[in-house]
């Protein structure tokens, strides 16, 4: 038997010192060799644990195989097969706790570089111009779909693979959801995001630019003018703290700052003519994913000290190990256990500063991490000049105070069963409008998995109709 | 799709009034709603008041002030603008008011004074009072772009006193307020003018809704940027608004914030001009 490589595969990067100064993507994605390599590391397991952690499915055993095997079109059909957006989510998944985190080749030593190997076949793909090849034959049926984040994405493919008239209506001047105007480019670069939505209209969805559901299309025309309806609307609203000093200059919710960053591209202003303030000294608060792509942000855009703000420890942080570890490579500093009660100002208006509070751990709570103990009297400032709050965000009003025949829970999430069917029999729900902040790859299997329900709810009404 | 600029005319020194192509806009306008403008793909996206909306076409009246509107001062007849998104906010009812004025003083009061009068006007019961205030005679917009001919009662002052009423329009409502009862006031223009209006109307109990300014970017309620605090509690200007009580307001807030750029669109104008 051939030796085992316990050791995956590094993937080249940008140096801290050099990425901090543009919004290239960091990984440099493999090499054909090198993810020859890799792929060859895979076990062939008999029953491959990853496939049943990923959420959408994908045949990563075989996909592995073939880029083992360096049959890399072959491999390319395989992840497209049950993921429409492979470049995407081979960057953005949290892999740690998927496939990857159940790999059998972590009994022995580094897991197999799945997400690395999925944007490295998609984006060979994208180079080498290989396609799927689909041959859609149209129904007459229409769809409307609400929202261009990977949940609507995912639903607008498959339901016109299966021939469907797909309109999606999107609120911004440009398709992706939190692809577009949430991740930054070094993450995921906008030209991906460009690419595989470009794939939507060559299949023929109709894409609807500044088209506001509940504004300059009502909810009520999209049920009488279609056969059935998705919402993809997500969870896009911002959560602020709630504490004294928000109204200050230099104060930003996280999605200001990142929809001034990666949709309008003020870090090419003036070029662009969207402005950004970013002031030497900056707090981010939170440690998700919002934070570190924050926190990553303002260093690019110019800030000398960056820190995370965090009321528990980076242990519990929820962002992905990977954010945290390139964050904590680019300089940004962790600043752990302790919680903002103001945010200072000064004469001008502007923002100062933080008051913060110091916190230990205490007992588990509902989410299973430590809950964070606020400590008498142990309050001290320390000065900043923006403070962004990234809290995670909740489903926007806008879209709700318009259809409030939809039925919600307390937290304003859309309910829906589980063929993500709402109270209303032709419209679906899914991604974080219904799950609240959850991740890319759940919003794209809510997608499919309302595209399937649609499909299913169709077919039974168009037989129903030749019965009578 | 293309937003086809159709007609443009200089309404004073300033300001000018620029009608185009938006049908998904002009279909569901109300008064009281604004639009998002970007002039290219590059460009801000800029709240903007509308006029009018008819034929699928919205009129906007502009001001030259910063880059992105000195910019779309060099756009023609014939040429177009990137996007045009709305109709965004919130309108309030159209619906029988009584006496009810509207008052303005700057571009974007003067287009939604217009808007208001239009759509007040069609109302029965209403007795529409108009009231638009320019610094100079020289400012005075053309006679067609005024509100005169879709009021019941039309003031024009001039802050200098070269035509019509001398002052602002503060003082003909204060004159409005001793010598009748005024059942609502609706009012756009400059913020600091806004706040010495709520001030007055306070001690009257007479319902006083502003457009309120804030630096917006999507409009759709996902970035918080337009945030104002309305009784103590935090609103989103662009769906919550733009229109509030302004006796709930706290101005030092708006006024502040809204500034919050100037020093970059300086840069922004310096990068611009040089070009
Ligand atoms: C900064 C940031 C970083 C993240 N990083 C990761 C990550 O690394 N990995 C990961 O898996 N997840 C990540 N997430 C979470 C992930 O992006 C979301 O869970 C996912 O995008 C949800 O997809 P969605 O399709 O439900 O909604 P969204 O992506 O939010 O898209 C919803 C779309 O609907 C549009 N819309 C809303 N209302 C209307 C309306 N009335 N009419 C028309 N259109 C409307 C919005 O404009 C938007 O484009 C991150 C989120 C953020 C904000
Ligand atoms: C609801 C609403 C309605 C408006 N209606 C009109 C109108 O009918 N006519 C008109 O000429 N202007 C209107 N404005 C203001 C207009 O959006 C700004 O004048 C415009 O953004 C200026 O851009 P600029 O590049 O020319 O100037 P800049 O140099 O960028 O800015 C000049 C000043 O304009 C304000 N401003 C800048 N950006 C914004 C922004 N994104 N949102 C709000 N204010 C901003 C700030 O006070 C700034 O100091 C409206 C604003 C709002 C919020
Ligand atoms: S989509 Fe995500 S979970 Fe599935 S294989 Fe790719 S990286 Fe793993
Ligand atoms: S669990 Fe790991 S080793 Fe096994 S098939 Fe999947 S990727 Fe290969
Ligand atoms: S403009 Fe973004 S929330 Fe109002």
């Amino acid at each position: 038997m051939e030796k085992i490589n316990k050791v995956s595969v590094p993937m080249r990067e940008q140096s801290p010192s050099e990425r901090i100064k543009n919004f290239k993507s960091v990984p440099l994605g493999y090499s054909e060799e090198e993810a020859k390599t890799e792929a060859q590391r895979c076990l062939q397991c008999p029953d491959p644990v990853c496939e049943a952690e990923c959420p959408v499915s994908i045949k990563i055993k075989d996909m592995i195989k073939e880029i083992g095997d360096g049959n890399f079109k072959e491999a390319f059909l395989i992840a497209k097969r049950d993921n429409p957006v492979p470049a995407i989510a081979g960057r953005v998944c949290p892999q740690e706790d998927q496939c990857e985190g159940v790999c059998t080749m972590k009994n022995i030593g580094d897991p197999i570089n799945i997400g690395k190997l999925e944007a490295f076949i998609a984006d060979w793909a994208m180079e080498n111009k290989v396609t799927e090849e689909i041959n859609i034959k149209d129904k007459k049926e229409k769809v409307a779909i609400v929202g261009s984040g990977p949940a609507g994405i995912s639903c607008a493919a498959d339901l016109r693979k299966l021939g469907y008239q797909v309109s999606l209506f999107e609120a911004l001047h440009k398709a992706g959801g939190v692809l577009q105007y949430g991740i930054p480019a070094f993450r995921l670069p906008k030209e991906i995001v460009e690419e595989e939505l470009s794939c939507l209209e060559d299949m023929g969805v109709d894409i609807q630019l500044n088209r506001i559901v509940g504004q300059n299309v009502t909810c009520d025309a999209l049920m009488d003018d279609y056969d059935a309806v998705f919402i993809g609307t997500g969870a896009g609203a911002p959560k602020f703290l709630g504490i004294k000093g928000e109204k200050l200059m230099g104060a930003y919710s996280a999605n200001e700052f990142l929809i001034r960053t990666n949709l309008m591209k003020s870090y090419k202003f003036p070029e662009y003519d969207t402005p950004i303030i970013v002031g030497d000294k900056v707090a981010v608060i939170g440690a998700g994913n919002v934070a570190m792509d924050a926190a990553r942000c303002a260093i690019r855009e110019g800030a000398k000290e960056v820190y995370i703000v965090y009321r528990r420890t980076i242990n519990e942080a929820p962002a992905r190990n990977e954010e945290i570890h390139h964050a904590i490579e680019e300089g940004i500093k962790m600043l752990e256990l302790v919680n903002p009660v103001e945010i200072l100002g000064n004469e001008d208006g502007w923002v100062s500063g933080l008051e913060l509070q110091k916190m230990k751990l205490g007992e588990e709570d509902s989410s299973g991490r430590p809950r964070p103990v606020p400590i008498e009297n142990s309050n001290y400032r320390m000065e900043f000049d923006t403070v962004i709050e990234a809290l995670g965000t909740i489903p926007n009003r806008l879209f709700l105070s318009k259809t409030t025949y939809l039925k919600k829970d307390p937290r304003d999430r859309i309910l829906v069963e589980h063929n993500l069917v709402t109270n209303i029999q032709n419209v679906y729900a899914g991604g974080d409008a219904v799950r609240g902040n959850a991740t890319v790859i759940l919003a794209l299997g809510d997608g499919r998995k309302a595209a399937a329900s649609i499909h299913k709810y169709l077919g039974e009404k168009a037989n129903a109709q030749t019965i009578f | 799709m293309k937003h086809a600029i159709t007609k443009k005319v200089d309404l004073n020194n300033g300001d000018y009034l620029m009608e185009v192509e938006a049908p998904n806009v002009a279909e569901k306008f109300q008064p009281g709603n604004f639009v998002i403008l970007m002039t290219r793909e590059k460009g801000e996206r800029i709240p903007m008041s509308v006029q009018k909306a008819e034929d699928g076409k919205v009129s906007l009246f502009i001001k030259r002030l910063g880059k992105t509107s000195k910019e779309l001062d060099r756009y023609k007849v014939g040429d177009s603008f990137f996007q045009v998104i709305g109709p965004l906010g919130i309108a309030p009812e159209m619906k029988k008011y009584g006496n009810v004025a509207f008052c303005s003083d700057l571009v974007c009061g003067h287009a939604e004074n217009y808007a208001f009068c239009k759509g007040l006007s069609e109302i029965e019961g209403n007795n529409v009072i108009s009231i638009q205030t320019f610094p100079s005679e020289g400012d005075i917009y053309p006679e067609s772009e005024l509100t005169e001919h879709l009021c019941d009662e039309f003031y024009l002052t001039t802050v200098d006193g070269s035509k019509g009423r001398k002052g602002h329009y503060l003082d003909i409502v204060k004159e409005l307020l001793e010598e009748r009862k005024i059942d609502y006031i609706f009012a756009g223009g400059d913020l600091s003018k806004l706040r010495d209006l709520g001030e007055l109307t306070k001690p009257y109990l007479i319902p006083t809704i502003i457009t309120v300014r804030q630096i917006m970017i999507d409009g759709t309620g996902m970035c918080g940027s337009c945030r104002v605090f309305v009784d103590g509690e935090m609103k989103l200007t662009c769906i919550d608004g733009p229109m509030f009580d302004v006796h709930k307001l706290n101005f030092e807030d708006i006024l502040h914030r809204v500034g919050m750029y100037k020093g970059e669109e300086c840069k922004a104008m310096t990068a611009f001009e040089k070009q």
